[in-house]
């Protein structure tokens, strides 16, 4: 496939703007001006550009739901507040290529008229956040950012906000009370944050990996764009593949390749001797699979209907030195740390469910645990205000199915039985 | 109004109401912890999981938060549905993972509504084998406690200080299980309603320190339906006593004033009750003797004055005693007033008529203004008006503050405007001229006077409020008249100087405070009468009333409080505080309303009524039934009970009111005095030991501009010269305090015989 996102992304560092432009950036602003702000949300629509924060909801149609007639002032926010385990692609967006980010917020932000936009960047990239700031600095000099950009009459500008932390920052309605200087808490579903976000005004919020294909959507074309996907998916995916694998690594494929391909002919596989026993397809929130699926194809759908989500597209891999309850316990563990506090399932029930495993772990479990487990999980998972404790849960409820067999062997033997092997994650 | 079905019972609903608020306004119980009528909705805590039935065949139940569902028609609700009750379970044992099972040591135990909620629906037994979470508590000073480890994170505590109440100093911190409410560090909480948490909090993370210091178990307290003595607003409270003392005060729902809070006078000034050198024992001339002794001696007293008698009522005693004693006075033939100082009797005499002809809004109505002036310090004097302002102002009223000294309204009003106390009047007529030429644009608009006069002139619901006892009757008159000239829209509200100021002014005659004070200083007084007043410790007139009082054959004086009064007391009658008395007070709208007796003392002691019905009975006055002085005061009024509403006098309109004269006259000095009072500050109150335990320092307080041209130095100390002597006082510099302006508390206003708006030499001391 076609390379579009990262092959200007080497290890020699970012490109600035001359370098930038010579390799055919900011073209894609001539092909947007050329359209009404509405023929650039068809183009986009018409390529079947979905989400890539983890919902996969159509890019278009997000854009095209807010309204033209929405009350000004609106706002775009671009979600770069990258937190989620084992997912680093919008990192590599970020440090790699900032001007690809800039001119992509430019074209979004004329789709949708909005005058003034943010990029909300995880605080533990303040170096790239750096990097991104020279190159808004350098856009602007340039006339590209400001007022009358390239002289289309269009006025934007764009400012980096750094998150002061915490994973629930990434989800949009948390990212924008956090924005507005409140604590990070999700608010209520409605009224919607495309009505009433930001300041109270209409609010589009798009992920970091979302938005950058909408340049070379523009310059290529629709169909272009669709036909770079495979097996049902449209356009490119950036996968990170982490875990027990033998080179953990980032790559731009077709959206729609299979897990197998992705561990086994760009992450080496697993590790020499050693069998993958489940991986999680989509970040730390996403419910395990079995080795039986990693023929899964990693789109939004396929994934669905293999009981899992694709969420970041960034796969974990587990092998078989791998304590999958102990993999599970770290991850609740997280979960129990960034719940924001705010509603009582999440903010005491997950601390809760770790605290089992950690009995379990540790030898002290108690016949009867993995049922309260799965009552946990049942009493958190729907109840919760936001989408975070659902997510927390996925992949404890799955591994109680997936790796039933490890959670039993460790209330049977009194503790964990990798504890012996010399390894444990 | 259209209804909707909960487990077969139906509900009805408003237009925006969600599950819950329709469900708990119609008496239908869902468990719940966040959600607080005044607070709203937030959907944090999960605990009202009701069942929603589908609508359509193909649809499954579906558990939601009733608090987030909006009530339809048609809709059908189940809180016993076995889904919701084992959702409800969850959060319950949730909860509990972390809260000590301390109940029965816990201050909050009786009444917690997480023990009720947990015995409702919560599982029986405990299952979580960790650790629970622990903090550290914070002092937040002397009226509240803090207990974070039983802290259920409902919010409640922040909504109600941040968004209600407009507070700045307690907030959430940190996050996870360890979210923190508390302030930034160790220190008093500054916001006048801090109390309110204690009831806002469902569980015993903040509860009563005064309560707390004299603990009993709640089951255990006797209570009776009350009113607060404390100010005009009359708020609605429940006291509770314990073995013969007085423990504590609570809210009690009144839904036109104070709803669900009381500000913290209200709440922890009832102390002065209990106060140690608060008159026990009946004395005649220095010798302690018993009731009937005393009585004897007053009662020899009034016989042997005939006529030669006077008898001061107060705006803090009860109807039927005012009443009660101008009966006995004027049949004996002497002089009575219900004040102790003229000026403050005629601003709430031409306050009451002008609220008698133009209507008064109810607390609850001020907050639907859209534009508020206030004139004086409202926070001091009645907390609770400011309370509502601050909801108006939340619902994006504009407000306008004119004051003299600091004030906590002004640092949050949209034009805040600083006046020596005398220019108040001044800046209101001009306001009225200003909206008289709908000049808006009038030039050398120093003050913001301009801006102030078009949002009022432009506003569909004004409301003005004015502080009657700095106002003067000058001030009250130009209120009204900006008011009226603002239309029939306009609402006008004063604040009165006393729980019962307006039932004082309408027993009281006009002019009779400066008739019984000069015929005091005459002599052609003999024997002088006091109830529940302190003329000796009057700010402008105290002075004087000190010196003519030793003209006096005798004083006899009836108090529950110490003050100068009844320390000069020839004769001390001891008599029962409000929660140990019933009795009537009229508020600042005009409500009577009745407080029961809340409990009796080991020894009590007798109410000033029933003092003053054995002295008429003695006398054969035939004026010894009070509720025959209060039916000729009312006719027609059936009288409440306890507990009830309280009834609001029809406006009974005497229009020939004289318009009073702005007098300066005997004016000497060059700085004005301002009343720096605070919310504490109050005669009953300032004998609450923890709340006076906050009282700011005693200083004369100026403006830095005014400084710089006295050429004073910030650490400097005065002295202040009046009418009545010298005294010194250390220098503090406030910027909320108005130019050639020097902010007194009351005590040293009185030491050196100045009122508001009076006029003081200040030097600097060497």
């Amino acid at each position: 496939m076609e390379v579009v996102l990262t092959p200007r992304i080497t290890p020699a560092g970012p490109l600035g703007l001359e370098a930038y432009r010579v390799a055919g950036g900011y073209t894609s602003l001539e092909a947007a001006f050329d359209l009404k702000p509405d023929g650039v949300i068809d183009v986009v629509e018409a390529a079947q550009l979905r989400g890539r924060g983890g919902a996969g909801f159509p890019c278009g149609l997000k854009w095209r739901l807010r309204g033209s007639d929405a009350p000004k002032p609106r706002y775009l926010i671009c979600n770069l507040d990258e937190s989620e385990p084992g997912t680093f692609k919008d990192r590599v967006l970020l440090y790699g290529d900032p001007h690809q980010l800039v001119e992509s917020m430019i074209i979004a932000a004329y789709a949708l008229q909005v005058q003034r936009a943010f990029i909300f960047v995880r605080g533990e990239y303040a170096q790239g956040a750096s990097g991104l700031t020279t190159a808004i600095a350098e856009a602007e000099h340039a006339g590209l950012l400001g007022d009358n950009i390239a002289g289309s009459g269009f006025d934007l500008r764009l400012e980096v906000h750094v998150s002061a932390g915490r994973y629930i920052c990434g989800e949009e309605s948390a990212l924008v009370n956090a924005l507005e200087g409140r604590r990070p808490n999700p608010r209520p579903r409605m009224p919607r944050i495309s009505a009433q976000g930001l300041w109270g005004q209409p609010t589009t919020v798009n992920n970091v990996e979302t938005l950058v294909n909408v340049p070379h959507i523009l310059r290529n074309g629709a169909e272009w764009f669709r036909n770079l996907g495979i097996h049902g998916g449209t356009g490119p995916k950036l996968y990170g593949i982490s875990g027990k694998v033998d080179r953990p690594c980032l790559v731009e494929r077709s959206m729609g390749s299979t897990a197998r391909e992705l561990i086994y002919e760009h992450a080496g596989g697993p590790q020499a001797q050693r069998q993958i026993i489940g991986f999680m397809p989509g970040g730390a929130s996403t419910p395990f699979l079995g080795p039986d699926q990693l023929d899964v194809v990693m789109d939004f759908e396929a994934v669905a209907q293999a009981g899992s989500r694709l969420g970041t597209g960034a796969i974990i891999v587990l092998d078989d030195l791998s304590c999958p309850v102990a993999v599970v316990l770290n991850l609740m563990q997280f979960f129990a740390r960034e719940s924001c506090g705010f509603c009582t399932p999440c903010r005491d029930g997950l601390p809760y469910a770790a605290q089992i495993l950690s009995d379990i772990v540790a030898g002290r479990g108690h016949v009867g645990d993995l049922l309260l487990l799965e009552e946990l999980c049942e009493k958190i998972a729907p109840y919760s205000f936001c989408a975070f404790a659902p997510g927390a849960t996925m992949p404890l409820q799955s591994s109680l199915r997936v790796f039933r067999d490890h959670f039993e062997q460790h209330l049977a033997e009194g503790g964990c039985p990798y504890a012996n092997r010399g390894q444990r994650p | 109004m259209t209804a909707f079905e909960i487990d077969a019972r139906q509900v009805p609903f408003n237009n925006g109401d969600n599950i819950l608020k329709a469900a708990l306004n119609a008496g239908v119980e869902i468990p719940h912890f966040c959600y607080h009528h005044a607070l709203g909705s937030l959907g944090a805590c999960r605990l009202c999981a009701v069942e929603v039935k589908p609508e359509q065949p193909e649809q499954r139940p579906r558990v939601v938060m009733a608090c987030m569902e909006p009530a339809r028609a048609g809709l059908k609700v189940s809180v016993a549905a076995p889904a919701a009750l084992r959702a409800r379970q969850g959060v319950i044992e949730f909860l509990m993972t972390n809260h000590p099972h301390d109940c029965p040591v816990c201050d909050e135990g009786g009444e917690c509504h997480l023990q009720d909620m947990t015995v409702a629906c919560g599982p029986p037994y405990r299952r979580y084998r960790g650790r629970k979470r622990t903090f550290i508590n914070q002092d937040l000073g002397p009226l509240v406690h803090h207990e974070m480890n039983r802290c259920i994170t409902c919010y409640r505590c922040t909504r109600y200080y941040q968004q209600y109440a407009l507070g700045t100093d307690l907030g959430a911190m940190r996050l996870r299980n360890e979210v923190y409410f508390g302030r930034f560090q160790d220190g008093p909480l500054e916001s006048p309603f801090a109390g309110n948490l204690v009831e806002v909090c469902p569980t015993g993370v903040f509860t009563d320190k005064v309560f707390r210091s004299r603990f009993a178990r709640v089951w255990d307290l006797d209570t009776a339906p009350s009113i607060c003595p404390h100010c005009s607003v009359g708020c609605n409270t429940l006291p509770g006593a314990r073995l013969g003392t007085l423990r504590r005060v609570r809210n009690r729902d009144h839904a036109e004033l104070n709803r669900w809070f009381l500000c913290d006078r209200g709440r922890f000034g009832h102390q002065y009750t209990e106060h140690p050198e608060r008159p026990w024992q009946a004395r005649v001339r220095g010798q302690t003797v018993n009731y009937s002794d005393a009585l004897g001696a007053a009662l020899d007293q009034l016989q042997r004055a005939g006529a030669a008698v006077a008898g001061v009522g107060s705006p803090r005693e009860d109807l039927e005693s005012n009443a009660l004693l101008q009966r006995l006075i004027i049949r004996h033939g002497g002089f009575f007033a219900a004040f102790t100082d003229p000026g403050i009797e005629a601003a709430t005499a031409h306050a009451v008529r002008y609220i008698n002809r133009m209507g008064t809004p109810t607390l609850a109505a001020m907050e639907h203004a859209d534009a508020i002036l206030v004139a004086g310090e409202l926070t001091a004097v009645a907390p609770m008006m400011d309370l509502g302002v601050r909801q108006a102002s939340r619902n994006k009223a504009k407000v306008g503050v004119i004051h003299h000294v600091a004030d906590p309204l002004a640092t949050l009003a949209d034009y805040d405007i600083r006046l020596a106390p005398r220019q108040t009047s001044v800046a209101l007529k001009r306001l009225q001229g200003m909206i008289a030429t709908t000049a808006e644009q009038s030039s050398g608009d120093e003050h913001g006077l301009a801006q102030l006069a078009a949002t009022l002139m432009h506003a569909q619901h004004p409301l003005l409020i004015g502080v009657v006892e700095t106002l003067g009757a000058y001030g009250v008159a130009a209120l009204a008249k900006l008011a009226q000239s603002l239309g029939g829209q306009a609402a006008l509200a004063y604040a009165l100087p006393g729980p019962n100021a307006y039932g004082a002014a309408i027993v009281n005659e006009d002019g009779a405070t400066q008739k019984v004070l000069e015929a005091v200083e005459t002599g052609k007084v003999r024997c002088l009468v006091v109830t529940a007043a302190d003329p000796l410790g009057d700010t402008r007139t105290g002075w004087r009333w000190r010196e003519a009082v030793g003209r006096l054959d005798s004083l006899i004086v009836m108090d529950c409080v110490d003050s100068a009064t009844v320390r000069a007391a020839d004769i001390l009658i001891p008599t029962a505080a409000w929660a140990e008395r019933s009795g009537y007070f009229i508020n600042y709208e005009g409500r009577v309303q009745c407080f029961d007796r809340v409990f009796e003392r080991d020894k009590p002691l007798p109410a000033s009524v029933a003092v003053i019905a054995d002295l008429a009975n003695a006398l054969d006055l035939g004026a010894g039934e009070p509720r025959v002085a209060i039916a000729d005061l009312l006719p027609g009024i059936a009288l409440p009970l306890a507990g009830e509403p309280g009834i609001r006098l029809t406006p009974r309109v005497r229009l020939d009111v004289p318009p009073p004269i702005e007098s300066v006259a005997g004016a000497t000095g060059h700085w004005q005095v301002g009343l720096a009072s605070w919310y504490g500050d109050d005669p009953l109150a300032d004998h609450a030991a923890a709340l006076s335990s906050l009282a700011p320092a005693s200083t004369a307080t100026i403006a830095p501009d005014t400084a710089r041209i006295a050429e004073l130095a910030t650490d400097a100390r005065v002295m202040l010269r009046g009418p009545a002597g010298s005294l010194p006082l250390p220098l503090c510099i406030d910027a909320n305090v108005a130019e050639d302006t020097v902010a007194l508390p009351r005590s040293a206003m009185c030491q050196i015989g100045v009122g508001h708006g009076g006029y003081v030499e200040l030097e600097a001391m060497p």
